[in-house]
């Protein structure tokens, strides 16, 4: 069995494979530092993330992708992540929930590190158990890409074009 | 009419013309395969399975399901629709087309985003919505630049990849009504994300795919990197899925594999960025999930096809395959490319669509080398190759040469005509390094035609004295039939002589039966499979008579002993058994000269160095038959290390009668295998089939190279010591 901090380590390097990059941070506190350290404009935060942080903008009840559609910066909270792929796993049912992940630019992941688990089989076992989860729920690792015009690999299309991975001690 | 929807001869013909799309796919190839190799090892490391085994385990999984398929309808149907989704099979294309366009009209819906979706590519589902008012938009950036251009996917991963930048450029430029920079690929990424933004947000309904559906819970996965599947599931408020019944998987577990092997396979990823798994309609909103029949239960009843069902449209086996490198996906497939694109065209679309493609496959098997569910897809498009000769699309001199090749006493008059022919050649001087210098049309000029010997190589075998032997081996004292192969032995004789005198080295003696003749592969190659069996008959007639072990210095001739007779006799319990008694004892020369006739290392070590290199046969190398890899013998025997060859196990191009009937198909392959063996530096090739050696030196002396090109047992015979 790894340690904590084996698995964690194995999990940044899958991301960082992923084009995606890897914070530590101590609290959600430091998560808020990071984001708005990263722009001047306030970040769109998801229903998850919003009930730790309790700031933030929340996506628009009424019309919550074109409210926060290409924000510099989002910040979400994942359920799990997974070290062999540097996946995190979002649980989003509505979508309210999702438009954080689906429309800022650069996307904060937030996950505490111990949520982290070895294999996809883990993810995918737990999900399994999950009904309520698995109503919309996405693996993501890295940022959104194509390699679509002559297999040039370019990140961000529809997606975020940065996403960091905000892992609490 | 769009490049990829003209008829087959002028896809073809627009394909070979294009001088970019060669090097810009054998690019794409090249690193595909060094990226996935990678992904496949390090897969293989963490699990501690082979490859092969863990492709074996989930095939087994799709298997069990496919043949259980209504009950995991059942249950995926009873599952999703508890979670809110409506579950509808359709047999035809046209049903689940109207099925669409019918939600569609009673929702006041007239524009549907989609995420990228092969089945909706096969039931052309764009263009039959737009005849009845609606408009579908493909939002996958590949997929987009395709329907800007009015054209069908090229490959089943990377779906544009033949266009240029330049041509995206134009498309986009035309498109969004601003210039665009084709070196700037990511402002047309860029570009990509505004121009579709208010489609999302208009659309009423969005369309996807699915990777798998997920039985025990009546769910959906799909895989995608761009982000914009998800989009197209969020805003609308009907959500599409169109699959292939084939696509129902029992568990999450399950779904699990399909990803070990998916990502890897198509885009040597470990995980595509985004897996979402979508269980059941969202709240207030309609989801409608088409299963789509289109010729699949009738794939599963076919015998030989049904294992085609297990695809997972990876892609894998185009970007191994070397007709492919040459003509891309506009010409290799119709709506499915590829490999699997040969199979299931002719399932989904008809064998006609199928007719002109399966045509260019060379039947080397890398496909199935890299397919992550082990689909038999050499021995399929073989069956659709059968299929498309019955049905009248094999052309009139094909049908011809293999009714003459048939008739052994004929073919032999012929050769002795062509052999006297040549003879006269070499003394009025039309004779050049063994190659007639002949006016040829431009299209075979990339080849030159072989000059026959005067003598067969049974000849040279009689009209010798029997050689003294090299040393004890266990075949010594007995005796062995030599099945010469009808190409090496009146265009490659001294390969025929050069076998006997290794066995004879081994201190075993040779018989050649009489009348001997063809194996049936070139019939059977073709497809023409009542030739291929009379072919076969005889040759077992033949060889039947004794209880000696055969040789021969053809593999070919071996695969279709062993693999292809049982097909041709599986409806004829006695002809299957005597061909089966008959290839039991036949022995390929390389297998034979590690096996019973094992000759010493170093044995035929004569001071000589040489630089040379081996071409491995590939349809041994790729069914991953030791016997593949001669280089290693030769070392062995000679202690002469072969210079490194890269892709020493890719087709050189010969490819039976492909080679004729598609001249740049063959000249384009081998092209790309003798830029290798010139990069090696060596001055003599040596590989182990008849037909790649005739093909290797016919390619090599029109385009002037410089090494000799030689059967290994001629290398090898040349070193044995003289006879006294
Ligand atoms: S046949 Fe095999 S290699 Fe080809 S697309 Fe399907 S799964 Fe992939």
């Amino acid at each position: 069995m790894n340690t904590l901090s084996d698995r964690t380590a194995v999990f940044a390097e899958g991301l960082r494979a992923a084009q995606g990059e890897l914070v530590a941070c101590r609290s959600w506190d430091d998560v808020w530092k990071h984001a708005v350290s990263l722009s001047a404009e306030r970040p769109a935060v998801s229903p998850a993330a919003y009930e730790y942080l309790k700031q933030g903008d929340l996506p628009d009840v009424n019309d919550p992708l074109r409210s926060i559609a290409d924000r510099a910066i989002g910040i979400t909270q994942a359920q799990l992540a997974i070290a062999e792929t540097g996946s995190v796993l979002l649980i989003e049912p509505a979508p309210i929930d999702r438009a954080v992940s689906l429309l800022t630019k650069h996307l904060i992941v937030a996950i505490s590190e111990q949520d982290i688990v070895d294999e996809l089989a883990d993810g995918f076992g737990w999900l399994a158990q999950q009904p309520q989860a698995a109503a919309y729920a996405t693996f993501v690792t890295g940022p959104s890409r194509t390699a679509d015009i002559e297999r040039s690999l370019t990140i961000g299309v529809q997606g975020p074009s940065r996403m960091t991975v905000a892992v609490l001690a | 009419m769009s490049a990829s929807t003209a008829p087959f001869k002028v896809r073809y013909q627009r394909s070979v013309g294009d001088p970019d799309l060669k090097p810009r796919l054998l690019a794409f190839q090249r690193s595909w395969r060094e990226s996935r190799d990678a992904q496949v090892r390090r897969l293989e490391q963490r699990t501690e399975q082979s490859f092969h085994e863990l492709r074996r385990d989930f095939a087994a999984v799709k298997d069990s399901t496919l043949e259980r398929i209504d009950d995991y309808i059942a249950e995926f149907r009873a599952n999703a629709e508890a979670a809110g989704a409506t579950v509808v099979e359709l047999s035809t294309a046209e049903e689940a087309v109207s099925y669409i366009a019918a939600i569609c009209q009673s929702r006041g819906i007239d524009l549907v985003v989609k995420s990228k979706s092969m089945v909706s590519e096969e039931i052309e589902l764009n263009h039959e919505l737009e005849q009845q008012g609606i408009t579908a938009i493909e939002t996958d950036l590949g997929e987009w630049l395709l329907q800007l251009a009015e054209e069908r996917p090229s490959h089943l991963v990377m779906p544009a990849i033949h266009q240029k930048r330049q041509y995206v450029a134009e498309i986009l430029g035309e498109e969004l009504g601003r210039e665009f920079d084709p070196d700037d690929i990511p402002a047309m990424v860029a570009s990509a994300r505004d121009g579709l933004r208010r489609h999302y947000l208009s659309a009423g309904a969005g369309l996807t795919g699915a990777n798998a559906l997920i039985a025990e819970t009546g769910s959906i996965m799909v895989v995608t990197n761009e982000g914009n599947m998800r989009l197209a599931t969020s805003l609308p408020e009907v959500h599409f899925v169109t699959a292939g019944i084939e696509k129902l998987i029992p568990t999450w577990a399950d779904a699990e594999r399909q990803l070990q092997l998916l990502p890897r396979s198509a885009t040597a990823q470990t995980l595509s960025t985004y897996t979402t798994c979508i269980t059941g309609a969202q709240p207030g909103k309609e989801m409608h999930i088409i299963l789509l029949d289109n010729g699949r239960r009738a794939m599963r009843e076919t015998d030989t096809i049904g294992d085609a069902l297990r695809c997972i449209r990876c892609g894998a086996c185009a970007n191994v395959c070397p007709p492919y490198q040459i003509v891309g996906g506009h010409t290799f497939g119709h709506i499915y490319t590829g490999a699997i694109g040969l199979v299931n065209t002719t399932f989904h679309h008809g064998v006609d669509h199928a007719a002109g493609p399966q045509g260019l496959c060379v039947s080397c098997g890398a496909c199935q080398t890299v397919c992550p569910v082990d689909i038999p897809l050499p021995m399929q498009i073989l069956e659709v190759r059968q299929r498309a000769h019955e049905s009248g699309h094999a052309p009139l001199w094909e049908r011809i040469a293999l009714r003459l090749w048939a008739k052994p006493r004929l073919f032999h008059h012929l050769m002795g005509l062509a052999a006297a022919g040549s003879g006269i050649g070499r003394l009025v001087g039309l004779v050049r390094r063994d190659h007639l210098r002949l006016p040829l049309p431009r299209r075979l000029r990339w080849r030159s035609v072989p000059a026959l010997p005067l003598r067969s190589g049974q000849t040279l075998v009689k009209s010798r004295p029997p050689l003294q032997p090299l040393t004890e081996t266990p075949s010594a004292g007995r005796t062995v039939e030599l099945f010469a192969q009808c190409l090496a032995d009146r265009l490659l004789p001294t390969a025929v002589d050069s076998a006997a005198k290794l066995i004879e080295a081994g201190g075993a003696s040779i018989n050649l039966p009489d009348s001997q003749h063809c194996c049936g592969l070139p019939a059977f190659d073709a497809g023409d499979w009542d030739t291929a069996r009379r072919m076969a008959k005889h040759t077992i007639e033949t060889l039947e008579g004794s209880e000696h072990q055969i040789v021969t210095p053809a593999p070919s001739c071996v695969i279709s002993m062993q693999d292809h007779w049982p097909c041709l006799f599986q409806d004829d319990p006695e002809w299957r058994s005597r061909a089966a008694a008959v290839s039991r004892r036949v022995h390929d020369l390389a297998d034979w000269l590690e096996g019973p006739g094992r000759l010493p290392d170093g044995c035929l070590s004569n001071g000589d160095s040489h630089a040379w290199t081996a071409h491995r046969f590939c349809q041994a190398s790729n069914r991953n038959d030791a016997r593949a890899r001669i280089d290693q013998l030769v070392e062995r025997l000679t202690g002469e290390t072969a210079r490194p060859l890269e892709e020493p196990d890719v087709c050189c191009g010969f490819g039976g009668l492909t080679s004729l009937a598609a001249p740049e198909v063959g000249s384009g392959i081998l092209e790309r295998k003798l830029a290798c063996v010139a990069e090696s530096g060596c001055d003599t090739l040596i590989t182990n089939n008849p037909g790649c050696v005739i093909h290797l030196r016919a390619g090599a002396n029109a385009s002037g190279a410089r090494h000799h090109t030689l059967h290994y047992a001629d290398f090898l015979a040349a070193r044995l010591p003289k006879n006294p």
